[in-house]
């Protein structure tokens, strides 16, 4: 089946293994990846500024995704999402608004097409595809790592908006990574946003947040923490030896991309999946694999 | 020629400050069929009665028009009064010059004026083509049923028994007591629960007009106010209640572990064994759920049977059916406690060390789990901080808008027995939002806990975690210091409001009682009928209705049972005669009406038509609303409403849309 | 006017509470009861002293002003756990989003990230310029080395419909 597949700014610009990652697993299910004809910002940050030219850029995307005439849309960014999900509610809920949006698209020759659903890597491998068709794809089980998911903020919250999995106790993740064959660690602070949003004001408080949630990690004993958001990738991954410095400790832990795990455990080659490009110590991770 | 007195009230100034009564008096009489028209300050007081009384005899007046207020206030007393003049008080008509007038057009007396005499005129088109009707009378069950043998249900069942009312009180459970036999002591007087209930649990069981049905459920209900039929089936205990002295023989030998219900599941007790400490009736029950001989349907174990010294038990027992034919009922079924593993960030369920309140309850009580100590379930020592956190699913538009009414005094008194066991070394915290003690007795309990040196946070925690070391810890804001405080309790204790029963839904289709928005029981009034549901007959007491404490309850309870007495004490009641009425010659046997009656008010017979078996239509007067649904949706136009038949009806619209080209005099 | 605050002599800026009030989709501001429940577990509290309980009632009183001008309204992370926890639906989030806006109109202080933001996603439709990524071996990669699609920037349409929303009110 083929999916229209919209990659947000952050994974486009900087978190290129998790596009990487993403493009080598799923044909793996038989699911051809449609990239939009032309891609803008989700809005994310403009909601700061003016939440209604932050609902017009989703719902730019949700008319993008409309033009390829598919009815599935895959969202792999958390924040993308959640912006998304949002103004996909809205549209529904406020004539006036959805009047506005459709009159400014239409200018564009763009069409606003309600029916389309937004899916999440993690809802979609989930649940579409099913965690049968995942695990009996399992070449290299991962039966030997033992590792905590972060699944992020803005996938689970708010409830209220229909999101990819329980806001209390999320498990699909967990549920993705253990059907790999790997032993998954529950901790209390699993919850705990990792706090991306913060770097464009006080970078010192988002590392500190950073930091702490890596270091209880490390207390833990995991060999290594899953995500599936590229803010959540840039934070513990990219920015690791930032945070570890704004909380004056020595973290080292890897950090992965879900589709990375994934990729690994189905025999694709790691450069394929971009492993070269994480900045934590992965390779100390890559050795628990079977070759 | 009819001969109709119409009467206009001034209701003070609150229709006269508007209407101009003058006015409205002089357009009356030059109404057609109009004999003599009056006006006066206050129709309904004793004065005005007496004049409408006296024109009835001096004038021969056979109609009667009074333009007040609303019926719902008065048209009662005008009807007695009209009787005792000597007139049929269905003869009588009000037309509603205040709340429909005078209190909503207060801005424009004038066009106010013209739309009383509107009114009058249509009300005087009406009174015309009033029949006498009169009040039927039917015979009723002296009898009462109440479901529930909780607190509510024991003292209802007690003040009709004392009234001389045979009552039968279904119980669900194998032993009356419901929630509060499971309590410790009761706030504000730390009264021992089970100590001022098993003297009423006793008199119930030895009330000679009392037949106490445990272990049973009502299955069907049939009839109308003052003739139910109940079905009543009582399931098995597999146990002779005659035979069983209660020695707990049986329980002592029986393999299979169970968890206590009565201790919310906080120990084991085993597939034979008596309810509870308290139980009434003191039999043994089998719960064939865990018992291997009823799981399996096989000869094995049987071990109670050997053991049983009165040779009670008997593992053939069938459920037996109760057919009862009672005149009024009451439910008192109770209620749930709101689980909060529903949330998460809480960690019920989750942590050993967070339980809920009536958890706590049964902790603190010497005859639950751990006789009376207070000891956390993870470690199974004494906690030396305790916190306790309010409004768990309560007040909470996620789960239940409400607010639980006993949640914070409930807490304080647990805080306060905490206290009292564990002495003043223990740290004792109440995270709270409100703290309500509105009852008697309920600020100064309040205060007596904060003399006791619990303390107060401000402020609802978001969540609690348990550390690897099995620690648990949470962070709570609090307002009256403005800091962000960390909690480390070793036991927390949640208040889980009370929800509505999980058997709402059961009894909703069993008695046809509906429910409020909140999920409870729906009471007739909110403020001026709260003991009785919207179904004739049927009265609601306790928690069912709503969350309330033992005093309201008991209250309600006394309050229920005196309606049904004024309800069956005469031996029959009057039916209002506004109902409808099927004329059979027009019935075509469709059954449509018998359909769409929400009240189950029309049912259907058979007559002889010509030679063949046909069917008629028939209203049960004592059910029938008068809501009017069968008459409008008949299609042979069969059934008629007494009392605002179609004519009656009619003649009002016609009042109010025809001009009159005609006028006597001049106006 | 009948309310003041004695600290600040300000007085409730009712229009603008009725401007953000009609933006938020719930009604949820107003049934605030003050629980506390949002704040005990904000995430931004501890480092940043973030209070959306004392926000949401400064907003339901009427004192915007102070809030649209100030740095605590920046601080929120945006996890979203003030409104999945609150009894009453309020969403604090919802509130500081419609304050951060009111600061861009009132050209208070905005952090320059946001703003820039704003004028990439103008210029060629996102909001981070493409990076090079330097791996654990020191090499250096960028989205043509990695042999990944090249991005497909928007038309010029975009501009003129981005640009026309971004002034409306």
């Amino acid at each position: 089946m083929k999916i229209a597949v919209f990659w947000g700014c952050r994974i486009l610009t900087s978190q290129y293994a998790y596009e990487m990652s993403t493009r080598q697993v799923f044909p793996k299910f038989n699911v051809e990846l449609v990239d939009l004809s032309e891609t803008n910002c989700c809005g994310d940050p403009v909601k700061s500024v003016n939440d209604l030219a932050a609902n017009y850029l989703a719902a730019r995307v949700l008319a993008l995704a409309n033009k390829t005439g598919l009815e599935n849309l895959l969202v792999p960014c958390n924040r993308c999402h959640f912006v998304i999900s949002e103004a996909k509610g809205l549209l529904e809920k406020n004539v006036k608004f959805r009047e506005k949006i459709i009159g400014l698209l239409n200018e564009e020759g763009l069409k606003y097409n309600s029916k389309i659903k937004i899916w999440h890597v993690i809802d979609f491998l989930h649940d579409f595809v099913g965690l049968v068709k995942v695990k009996k794809a399992v070449l290299k089980s991962l039966k030997d790592l033992k590792l905590a998911t972060h699944v992020g903020c803005q996938i689970i919250r708010y409830s209220d908006l229909g999101r990819v999995d329980d806001a209390e106790n999320p498990q699909k993740l967990d549920e993705l990574v253990s059907v790999l064959g790997a032993n998954v660690v529950d901790y209390a602070e699993k919850l705990d946003c990792c706090g991306a949003n913060l770097m464009h004001s006080h970078p010192d408080s988002a590392l500190s947040l950073t930091g702490t949630k890596l270091n209880i990690l490390q207390v833990y004993g995991v060999d290594g923490l899953v995500v599936s958001c590229p803010d959540c990738g840039l934070m513990f991954d990219f920015k690791q030896k930032d945070a570890a410095t704004t909380i004056g400790a020595k973290l080292n832990i890897p950090v992965v991309y879900y589709t990375q795990l994934l990729g690994l455990a189905l025999g694709i080659e790691k450069e394929k999946l971009g492993l070269q490009l994480n900045q934590s110590p992965v390779d100390q991770f890559l050795t628990k694999i079977p070759l | 020629m009819p001969k109709i007195g119409v009467y206009v009230c001034h209701c003070g100034l609150n229709i006269a400050g508007v209407v101009e009564i003058d006015k409205v008096v002089k357009y009356a009489k030059s109404l057609p069929d109009v004999a003599l028209v009056r006006d006066y300050t206050y129709m309904c007081s004793a004065l005005g009665q007496r004049m409408i009384q006296e024109d009835i005899k001096t004038h021969n007046l056979d109609r009667i028009v009074i333009a007040t207020c609303s019926p719902r206030m008065h048209e009662e007393t005008f009807r007695k009064a009209v009787a005792e003049a000597g007139l049929n008080p269905y003869l009588l008509e009000i037309v509603n010059l205040r709340e429909q007038v005078s209190w909503t057009h207060t801005d424009e007396p004038e066009k106010a004026t013209e739309k009383a005499k509107d009114l009058v005129k249509m009300g005087v088109a009406r009174a015309k083509l009033l029949e006498p009707l009169e009040r039927s009378r039917v015979q009723v069950e002296k009898s009462v049923l109440v479901v529930g043998g909780g607190i509510a249900g024991i003292q209802a069942s007690l003040d009709l028994a004392d009234a001389g009312f045979p009552v039968y009180l279904v119980e669900k459970a194998p032993s009356i007591g419901g929630r509060m036999a499971q309590l410790d002591k009761t706030f504000p007087t730390l009264d021992c629960s089970a100590c001022i209930l098993t003297p009423k649990m006793v008199d119930v069981a030895k009330h000679s007009n009392i037949r106490l049905l445990a272990n049973s459920e009502v299955t069907r209900v049939k009839g109308f106010v003052g003739n139910y039929e109940v079905t009543i089936v009582k399931m098995p205990r597999y146990v002779d209640e005659e035979k069983c002295v209660g020695c707990e023989l049986c329980t002592k030998v029986c393999p299979v572990k169970v968890p206590d219900k009565f201790n919310e599941g906080l120990s084991q007790t085993r597939a034979i064994a008596i309810y509870s400490p308290y139980a009434v009736p003191k039999v043994a029950t089998i719960n064939p759920k865990y018992c291997l001989r009823l799981k399996y349907d096989k000869d094995v174990c049987g071990k109670c049977l050997e053991a049983c010294e009165a040779k009670a038990i008997n593992f053939q027992q069938q459920p037996d059916t109760v057919q009862l034919k009672v005149g009024g009922i009451i439910l008192a079924i109770g209620s749930g406690v709101f689980d909060a593993s529903k949330i998460g960030e809480l960690g019920y369920r989750r942590y050993k060390d967070v339980i809920s309140n009536i958890e706590f309850e049964r902790i603190v009580n010497a005859s639950g789990p751990t006789g009376g100590k207070i000891l956390c379930p993870g470690n199974g020592e004494s906690p030396k901080t305790i916190v306790f956190v309010q409004c768990v699913g309560s007040r909470d538009k996620r789960f239940h808008e409400y607010c639980c009414r006993v949640g914070c005094m409930a807490t304080l008194k647990q805080a306060v027995l905490a206290r009292e066991h564990l002495g003043k070394d223990v740290n004792i915290y109440i995270c709270f939002n409100d703290m309500r003690a509105f009852g008697k007795g309920y600020d100064e309990f309040y205060r007596r806990a904060r003399d006791l040196d619990i303390n107060f946070v401000a402020g609802l925690p978001s969540d609690i975690r348990e550390d690897a070391s099995g620690s648990i810890h949470f962070d709570v804001y609090d307002k009256g210091t403005n800091k962000l405080l960390e909690l480390r309790p070793d036991l927390v204790v949640l208040a889980n409001g009370l929800i509505p029963n999980d058997d709402l839904g059961k009894i909703g289709e069993l008695f046809h009682v509906s429910r409020s928005a909140d999920g409870f029981l729906l009471e007739a009034h909110p403020k001026l009928r709260p003991l009785e549901s919207a179904v004739a007959g049927i009265f609601l007491a306790g928690t069912c209705q709503g969350p309330k404490d033992i005093p309201d309850t008991v209250a309600q309870a006394s309050g229920a049972a005196a309606k049904v007495i004024d309800l069956l004490s005469h031996g029959e009641i009057e039916l209002e005669p506004l109902k409808a009425v099927v004329d059979e010659d027009l019935c075509s046997g469709c059954r449509i009406c018998e359909s769409i009656c929400p009240f189950l008010a029309v049912g259907m017979k058979t007559k002889n038509v010509n030679g063949e078996e046909k069917f008629r239509a028939e209203v049960i007067e004592a059910m029938c609303q008068g809501c009017g649904l069968c008459a409008s949706a008949c299609p042979t136009n069969a059934i008629k409403m007494k009392h605002y038949t179609d004519e009656q009806v009619l003649a009002q619209v016609q009042a109010a849309c025809v001009e009159e080209t005609t006028k006597k005099g001049g106006s | 006017m009948s309310l003041t605050d004695l600290m600040s002599m300000a007085k409730p800026n009712l229009e603008s509470r009725e401007k953000i009030l009609a933006k938020l989709t719930s009604k949820g501001l107003v049934n605030c009861f003050q629980c506390i429940k949002c704040t005990s577990g904000c995430t931004a509290l501890k480092l940043l002293e973030l209070k959306p309980h004392e926000i949401v009632k400064l907003v339901n009183l009427g004192f915007i002003d102070e809030l649209a001008s100030s740095d605590i309204i920046w601080t929120c992370v945006t996890c979203l756990k003030c409104f999945q926890g609150c009894p009453q639906k309020a969403s604090p989030y919802h509130v500081i989003m419609a304050l951060r806006n009111l600061a861009v109109e009132r050209e208070a202080k905005v952090p320059e990230g946001y703003l820039k933001a704003v004028s990439r996603i103008l210029e060629v439709g996102l909001a981070e310029p493409p990076a090079e990524v330097v791996t654990r071996k020191m090499e250096i990669f960028n989205r043509e080395s990695l042999k990944l699609p090249k991005i497909a920037s928007p038309k010029e349409s975009f501009q003129t419909a981005f640009m026309k929303i971004l002034e409306e009110h």
